[in-house]
């Protein structure tokens, strides 16, 4: 333990629940296994979404792809905070220090806040555009940025043990 | 749905806010070091069991392996229970003092692979 960190961290790693999955023989592999898992099902989710908003699928009207896309995708995350927090509150004040997951941390943010803005902003263009027909350019904008960030989230999750 | 992902976006943003420190992975395996003395405290824990050593210069901070890994290598908590003299070869930290992380230790003249 860090003892330099935020007291809010300490209390973390301190927590009944921290010590517990540290000193289970299966939580925290559990919880890595488990975040692994949740990532297939966010990221493959995210993908589909994406190459529908791009201009894949155009058979199918987007609205058709995205929606249920999006709720898959919304429930993967949900499974990544739950399996992130537990490895995360096993080891707080070390891995909120690490750059890397400074940045992964910020990164996620950037891309709830650009799902939740293309939600926002495409909703119409979604209920209306048919299959075969163009979506707007913001929906390919705004998929590349949920590509690249994700992407970029991913590959910093990994690299977090490197730093 | 939104509420849902602006509280998990909340939730993942709160650490964030914090100084630059590290996690794993900055050995200096170039340089590889053998520490041997008296254990004097065990945290057999994950994601890695520690050990502090009192060598004969200081006393170091040994990161050995995830717990599954050695119960199944034969180093469970008595293996390397407090008291019992350690010899461990490996890496020093090149971020934090007087730490190290083992490649093997040897224990009651059993050796033990940890990667």
């Amino acid at each position: 333990m860090l003892h330099d960190a935020p007291q809010v961290l300490i209390a973390l790693e301190q927590s009944a629940l921290a010590a517990a999955i540290r000193q289970s023989s299966w939580a925290y592999m559990t919880a890595n296994v488990g975040h692994i898992l949740a990532l297939m099902v966010f990221v493959s989710s995210v993908v589909v979404m994406d190459a529908r908003l791009l201009g894949a699928f155009a058979a199918a009207p987007p609205s058709r792809v995205v929606r249920p896309a999006r709720r898959l995708a919304a429930l993967g995350l949900l499974l990544m905070a739950a399996t992130g927090f537990m490895l995360f509150t096993a080891e707080a004040t070390h891995v909120a220090g690490n750059p890397v997951f400074q940045i992964k941390a910020a990164l996620i943010v950037l891309g709830i806040l650009n799902a939740l803005l293309a939600g926002y902003l495409l909703r119409e263009a979604l209920e209306e555009t048919q299959a075969f027909e163009p979506l707007p350019t913001a929906a390919k904008l705004s998929a590349l940025l949920s590509l690249t960030i994700w992407f970029a989230t991913a590959a910093c999750g990994r690299l977090i043990a490197y730093f | 749905m939104h509420k849902t992902l602006a509280l998990i976006g909340l939730g993942l943003a709160v650490p964030t806010a914090v100084l630059a420190h590290h996690g794993w992975g900055s050995y200096d395996a170039a340089h590889p070091i053998t520490v041997a003395g008296p254990i004097e405290t065990l945290k057999y824990e994950n994601p890695h069991a520690l050990i502090t050593v009192k060598a004969a210069d200081k006393v170091w901070t040994v990161t050995l392996a995830p717990t599954s890994r050695m119960q199944s290598r034969g180093a469970p908590p008595e293996f390397v229970a407090v008291g019992k003299m350690v010899s461990a070869y490996g890496y020093p930290s090149t971020v934090e003092k007087d730490e190290m992380r083992a490649e093997r230790i040897t224990v009651d003249g059993k050796t033990v692979e940890l990667r």
